[in-house]
């Protein structure tokens, strides 16, 4: 029998753990975040035929290049917002001026042209005559719209672009709010990762895109080795052509190097030929990356050729990846529609979870939403006021704020270890108990705290 | 062999092996260029779609010796049809209708493809024979690029017997130099070109199948090598089969040892070089003046 004493212990115990969990939770101090107790009924919810709302809509272009080689950017980018918009909309829309409004996504195909970007994000804003620029791919393009945003005083999200100098300098726009991450933070995470976490490899070779991205990814890298892993030596570094067809003169370099861990900032289709092409050269070393993790892509390697990546992540919340109901139900309202609803391109694998970097498309949206509600406005003004310092929690559970002096988003990062199916359980924890059962996906995740990785601050801004 | 050494031959191996794919591209271009006096923008839509083509045939047979073998023939038959219905009948309009009939082929299959099989990269590997690594007096280099230079090897082979050695060979020549004076000889000209337009895409073809198990197979496919395949025609001379052979391996081996030594002006040597063989030699190494 237990004594009263220890009845009175062990409550103690009890109530000390429970303050620890409100504790925890209330640290998160989040001024909104999406609401996962009223899930709406996503059924009807289908890419290719999407519902137009009626009435009053809060219209967003959805910027990026929908033809041409760079389509498939577009897709995945549209998939994913439309997919927000919908539950927005689902949920009766947003309270503006008195009013409810739902959400209408209008794509603005930029065929990846700068001529055509600025071409159609003009019509948008005049013909179109939207209240929300949302976009786009690739730096030099997002900066045509923050240009415009800033002509036409439009509130511009940038959810994919994560070039540091967008949000600096002369670049800097007012109505531009950046929700991704940036190359200063990514940069600096894989080398926080190596260096304070991981602490194995010490030698490390850069093979970057021969771009401003690819070149200030590269120099984030440095400054992070530098500051986080002082013993780590820089063996090689190499910048090749973007859209390069041979990657085998510069791998060759990497072996004769002695590197043990190449980073990378490429992105699709560079990053997955890199990978393909040391694989086939026999060079089995890890890649820190963040665009490598398509399971189309990494399927055709095999398994055992996608283990060992490591993703530096900004849309992980560390494991496991479903931590309530809540989320799992979200997650499976989209993964169910995948399975009967989708069709084709948006029925592949590539699609089939709402987690990881593309359902940042969609949180993005989430956020803008929750933003323009609390606005109670469209007035950019008002919004610009309201978004400066705010701070939001998307659907899983992650928690980022925008930057009053730069408006770029500050949040934890995540270094994410690819293994093969049966070790992703401890990242994936409902059935089937796996991300991918075809190739290597997320297992071990490290969490790199913001305030470690801030984004870059241009000191004119931020005094 | 010592590691420095092994490095410099690999590099070597590599630019050669680049260089023999460029060569099966370019060689298809400048075979129709020179012979039918055509700038076929569609060419580099062929060997795109002969990759898919490629893509799909393992998709249904799991063989990739039969993608090789029959995308090629399939990619063939649509340039054969491309020439004979289209290029055909905008002839007599000159060549800047050919041009602009070619670009809109290419988009046409640009936008194809994405039609039936979306725009996500598609994989395609090397057969599991040719996977893994050989071993050359101690360096490892991967079978499957091997295979590439004896391929293209083979190919100049077979272009070179057909070309130099055959009666056809020997039409298809006379047809290119004085195409009324065959045609009053009773051989039909017109069916000649189709056949040198067939055997040009077929090339892309062989090209687009080689370099898929390397690269993924993309839209972005038909840019990636485009531009490198048009240096290759105008720097070799129209209609050189040798031309384009020799600048195809400059090209490949000015790309892997100018990483090597000059990282940070390697894509722009392929461009000097053109500049300074087209300042010396404007018709390009091999061509004729006209």
């Amino acid at each position: 029998m237990i004594k009263p004493k220890r009845y009175l212990a062990i409550a103690f115990c009890l109530s000390v753990l429970c303050f620890g969990i409100v504790q925890d939770a209330s640290a998160i101090d989040v001024n909104a975040s999406y609401d996962l107790s009223t899930l709406p009924d996503m059924s009807d919810f289908d890419p290719n035929l999407p519902l137009k709302p009626d009435g009053d809509t809060i219209k967003i272009a959805i910027i990026s290049s929908f033809t041409g080689p760079g389509a498939v950017t577009g897709e995945a980018f549209y998939l994913y917002t439309s997919w927000a918009a919908h539950d927005i909309n689902k949920r009766g829309g947003i309270l503006v001026d008195g009013k409810k409004k739902k959400i209408e996504l209008i794509k603005a195909d930029n065929q990846s042209r700068p001529d055509v970007t600025k071409k159609i994000t003009e019509r948008m804003i005049l013909k179109e005559k939207v209240d929300i620029l949302w976009g786009t791919q690739m730096s030099h393009l997002t900066q045509i719209v923050s240009q415009l945003a800033t002509r036409y005083k439009k509130i511009h999200v940038n959810a994919t672009s994560v070039s540091d100098s967008l949000m600096e300098g002369k670049n800097y726009s007012k109505y531009s709010f950046m929700t991704s991450y940036s190359t200063q933070q990514i940069g600096r995470a894989a080398a926080y990762y190596y260096g304070q976490i991981r602490k194995k490899e010490t030698k490390f070779y850069i093979l970057c895109q021969d771009y401003v991205f690819g070149r200030s990814i590269a120099d984030a890298f440095k400054e992070g080795l530098k500051e986080y892993y002082p013993e780590a030596e820089l063996v090689g570094e190499d910048y090749h052509q973007v859209f390069l067809t041979d990657f085998a003169p510069y791998l060759t370099k990497v072996k004769a190097s002695g590197a043990e861990v190449i980073f990378t900032g490429d992105w699709m289709p560079d990053a997955f030929n890199l990978l393909k092409q040391s694989r086939q050269m026999g060079i089995m070393l890890p890649f820190a990356n963040i665009f490598i993790n398509d399971p189309i892509s990494l399927e055709e390697l095999g398994i055992e050729n996608g283990e060992g990546l490591v993703l530096i992540s900004p849309a992980g919340t560390g494991n496991p990846i479903f931590k309530n109901q809540g989320f799992i139900n979200y997650y499976k309202a989209w993964n169910n529609q995948w399975k009967t609803k989708f069709t084709p391109p948006y029925n592949t694998i590539r699609y089939s979870h709402i987690f990881g970097n593309p359902a940042m498309y969609a949180y993005s949206i989430y956020w803008t939403a929750s933003v323009i509600e609390r606005a109670k406005t469209l007035d950019p003004e008002k919004i610009i006021s309201v978004w400066e310092g705010d701070s939001y929690q998307y659907p899983n559970g992650k928690t980022v704020s925008m930057r009053a002096c730069d408006h770029k988003a500050v949040t934890d990062l995540h270094a994410i270890e690819f293994v093969k199916p049966e070790d992703q359980k401890q990242c994936f924890n409902i059935p089937p108990y796996y991300i991918y059962n075809t190739s290597a996906a997320g297992g071990p995740v490290f969490e790199i705290p913001s305030e470690k990785i801030l984004p870059k601050a241009d000191p004119q801004l931020c005094k | 062999m010592d590691p420095t050494t092994a490095m410099y031959i690999a590099q070597g191996m590599h630019g050669i092996a680049y260089g023999m794919v460029l060569f099966l591209l370019a060689s298809g271009l400048t075979l129709i260029l020179g012979m039918m006096g055509i700038l076929n923008l569609a060419h580099t839509g062929f060997f795109m779609l002969a990759a898919y083509f490629g893509y799909q045939m393992v998709q249904w047979t799991g063989s990739y010796w039969a993608a090789l073998a029959a995308a090629p023939l399939v990619t063939a038959v649509f340039g054969i049809l491309m020439e004979r219905f289209l290029l055909k009948k905008v002839h007599v309009y000159g060549p800047m209708a050919e041009l602009i009939l070619t670009m809109g082929v290419s988009l046409v299959i640009l936008d194809g493809v994405k039609v039936i099989w979306g725009s996500q990269s598609l994989p395609l590997s090397p057969p599991e024979s040719l996977q893994g690594l050989v071993n050359i007096f101690g360096m490892q280099y991967p079978a499957y690029r091997l295979f590439i230079i004896f391929l293209s090897l083979l190919v100049l082979f077979i272009m070179g017997v057909l070309l130099y050695k055959t009666r056809m060979g020997m039409i298809i020549r006379a047809a290119v130099s004085d195409a009324q004076m065959v045609d009053a000889l009773g051989i039909n000209v017109p069916v000649v070109f189709m056949l040198v337009f067939g055997i040009g895409t077929w090339m892309a073809g062989v090209a687009g199948v080689a370099i898929a198990p390397i690269l993924t197979v993309s839209p972005g496919l038909a840019s990636q090598m485009g531009m490198d395949a048009f240096i290759v025609i105008i720097v070799g001379g129209f209609g050189s089969l040798g031309g384009a052979f020799l600048v195809s391996l400059i090209c490949g081996l000015l790309s892997s040892y100018g990483i090597q030594f000059l990282p940070q002006y390697s894509a722009v040597l392929i461009f000097i070089f053109m500049a300074v063989v087209l300042a010396v030699k404007p018709e390009g190494l091999f061509g004729e003046k006209t």
